[in-house]
């Protein structure tokens, strides 16, 4: 029976014209066009060097990691450096500002501040790396206060200060908050559009579980009618159909893959199969919204449908889709939404897969999407494990 | 005959309106029930309660002698039931469609491909076989609606009016596909509100309106109960008002009409009123040029027991 219902079920989400351009032709299709917007920009992105200026306050002179930091990511024998840096007083770089010779100038007193007349990506990618190293310095600052507590928990009141910094550094070396690797070649704006054109497939595979359930519920559809009167288990047939259409997704997702890797030349970097990993754990996230959406919701399969979409879009466009400067907003001032938004989850794995040497941001996300996941398809056991309806 | 259905005091409440009023019935086996009523009428309240598909606010349901519940996988078996709205998948063809219904019931690949064609020949849709629903008329595709509910042989079937919206081909060919099943030793539900599809079917029927059982019995149980015994029409034209107030005064008549240039006469129960009505006018010289004569039907009970038409 398992097998019987598995077979149609692949047999009518392949048939379905509907789903296949959603699941399949509409993320190619967009990601050609995302091929064709920005492929002058990225060129043109490599070429530029960011021309920035910091402000040499006291603040910034005492501190090592910004210091450190602009220096590698200006440090001109790196043909792949972000920045060009002038070091000035800050009327200057008022007056650099003002004549658009920088992008934008770093003041850093109290806390840092990136001072900016416009947004574009220039101005986004400065923020941005300001925002990661004042992150890495917080983490400094951290594991210091946390290694002199042991040394005064051993009762050692002489601490060697500049012993307890090396090995701070020396620990945040390899940590996933050493931006060192940020440079203008892997700080991709197509990157992260191509992130969410994934995150964006893999969360469409909503509408193939909403399928899934909508077939099998004798209150959602005819045929489900039909198939609620057989002398079939309801687990056995959603299980069976929800299979089909992960399964479905899946071909999906990995189609995208071959295009944009084959056909756009897209580099998503050495871990393809962390690469693989995360998109289905994505597509079984996007799988599970729709399971939720299709018990949650009783309306027609054109209004879940519509659901559906545009929980995926307004989570695809949080997470930086139709500008990457919307995910730093998010990221800077709501970080919550974008934590529980399963298309940031997707986008930001991929992101710290390619920017970040160590996996933990990574595995953060992976198992975020997989709470995720659990939570809806447990919010949608307990819709289903209704039997009988008060109204069909 | 044993009882393959018995329903005792079910009630179906929405909120504040009582779908199913404390219904109680039995269908034997072997036999067509029909189960007439307008539109709200209950109907398909009813059958989905016994499918266990709604739940109940009160009484029981026992099929096969055995209470009915949404996991009662051996009573399930048995049971085929056509919808009254068309359930088939677009993406599947006709022969598709039909395997697939029918292999929720039989895992035996081969059985089931007998099953499969004998249902597509029953329903007379061997030349469709490969067609997608979309390709199928109206009537086309309520014939593979029913073949998707019973090509599994079940022994007990529900047929929830499935000849609404079909041209008069199909709708012949769907009604003597169901006395076939008939034949084949099936005990059938059919709900309608088609008089004459009853009339032809069912071996007894059970009239429903606002959830409760009106009438039931045999055809002509049912039909007993008008009071009228015969119905007459007379294509008469510009016939005079005083022969219309003369035939008023004739034994039995209970109501005469006379409009467009057709007199009709409704008799309560008698015997040849029909004669008297044919001595009157060849005796008075008057002119008509067809006459009929006929029977009360089941809507004529309906409109006499409600005061509505059965389609309304």
């Amino acid at each position: 029976m398992f097998i019987h219902n598995f077979k149609y079920a692949l047999k009518t989400l392949f048939r379905n014209k509907m789903l296949i351009f959603w699941t399949f032709a509409f993320p190619i299709i967009l990601g050609t066009f995302f091929n064709m917007a920005f492929s002058d920009i990225e060129k043109s992105e490599k070429l530029d060097i960011i021309d920035i200026a910091i402000v040499e306050t006291d603040e910034f002179k005492n501190n090592e990691i910004f210091k450190e930091s602009f220096k590698e990511l200006s440090n001109k024998k790196n043909k792949d450096r972000l920045f060009n840096t002038k070091y000035v007083e800050e009327s200057e770089a008022k007056e650099l500002l003002k004549s658009n010779k920088i992008t934008g100038y770093l003041l850093l007193k109290d806390t840092p501040k990136v001072v900016v007349t416009t947004s574009g990506i220039n101005e986004t990618i400065l923020k941005y790396v300001t925002e990661e190293i004042k992150q890495t310095e917080k983490i400094v600052e951290n594991l210091a206060q946390s290694e002199i507590k042991k040394e005064v928990e051993k009762k050692n009141y002489n601490i060697d200060y500049d012993q307890i910094y090396n090995k701070v550094l020396e620990i945040t070396k390899d940590s996933d908050a050493n931006i060192k690797n940020i440079t203008s070649h892997n700080l991709s704006y197509t990157m992260i559009e191509f992130y969410t054109l994934i995150a964006m497939a893999c969360l469409y595979g909503g509408i193939l579980g909403m399928v899934a359930i909508n077939q099998n519920l004798a209150n959602m559809s005819s045929n489900g009618k039909r198939v609620s009167v057989a002398p079939t288990s309801k687990g056995k047939l959603i299980l069976s159909s929800v299979l089909a259409s992960y399964i479905t997704q899946l071909i999906g997702i990995f189609l995208l893959f071959i295009y944009t890797i084959f056909a756009l030349k897209v580099d998503y970097g050495n871990n393809l199969a962390l690469v693989i990993l995360l998109a289905t754990v994505g597509s079984f996230a996007g799988l599970s919204l729709g399971v939720a959406v299709a018990c949650l919701f009783k309306a027609n399969d054109n209004v879940k449908t519509g659901i559906v979409i545009s929980i995926t879009m307004f989570g695809c466009f949080l997470s930086g889709m139709m500008g990457i400067t919307m995910k730093y907003i998010i990221d800077k001032n709501i970080p919550i939404i974008n934590k529980l938004n399963p298309a940031n989850m997707i986008t930001d794995g991929f992101y710290s897969l390619y920017y970040y040497d160590t996996l933990d941001r990574f595995y953060f996300n992976v198992v975020s999407l997989l709470i995720f996941a659990f939570l809806m398809i447990a919010i949608s056991m307990f819709s289903l494990r209704r039997q009988k309806y008060d109204s069909i | 005959m044993k009882n393959v259905i018995e329903v005792k005091n079910l009630t179906k409440e929405y909120k504040e309106l009582k779908a199913v009023d404390n219904l109680s019935f039995a269908v034997q086996e072997g036999e067509i029930l029909g189960l007439l009523g307008p539109n709200g009428s209950g109907k398909s309240t009813t059958i989905n309660c016994i499918l266990s598909l709604l739940n109940f606010s009160e009484g029981s349901i026992k099929i096969f002698g055995k209470e009915m519940k949404p996991d009662a996988y051996d009573i399930k078996k048995d049971i085929g039931v056509v919808f009254q709205d068309v359930a088939v998948f677009e993406e599947l063809s006709v022969y598709d469609n039909i395997d697939y219904f029918c292999g929720l019931y039989i895992k035996d690949k081969r059985v089931r491909k007998k099953y499969v064609e004998e249902a597509i020949q029953l329903v007379g849709l061997e030349e469709f076989k490969n067609f997608f629903p979309k390709k199928l008329s109206g009537g086309l595709l309520r014939r593979l609606n029913i073949a998707c509910g019973i090509a599994h042989k079940p022994k007990l079937i529900f047929l929830d009016e499935p000849t609404v919206a079909v041209d008069p081909q199909s709708r012949n060919n769907i009604l003597d596909g169901i006395k076939m099943l008939r034949d084949r030793g099936a005990t059938i539900i059919y709900t309608t509100h088609y008089m004459e599809e009853v009339e032809i079917l069912c071996d007894r029927v059970i009239i429903l309106d606002k959830g409760k059982i009106i009438a039931s019995g045999t055809n002509a149980e049912v039909k007993a109960l008008a009071s009228i015994e015969e119905k007459v029409s007379v294509e008469a034209i510009d016939l005079d008002k005083k022969y219309i107030d003369e035939i008023k005064k004739f034994k039995n008549v209970d109501e005469v009409i006379y409009n467009n240039n057709i007199l009709f006469i409704r008799y309560k129960k008698g015997k040849n009123n029909l004669d008297t009505l044919l001595d009157y006018l060849k005796e008075e010289h008057i002119k008509y040029n067809k006459i009929y004569s006929e029977r009360p039907t089941l809507n004529d009970v309906f409109l006499e027991l409600t005061g509505k038409e059965l389609r309304d």
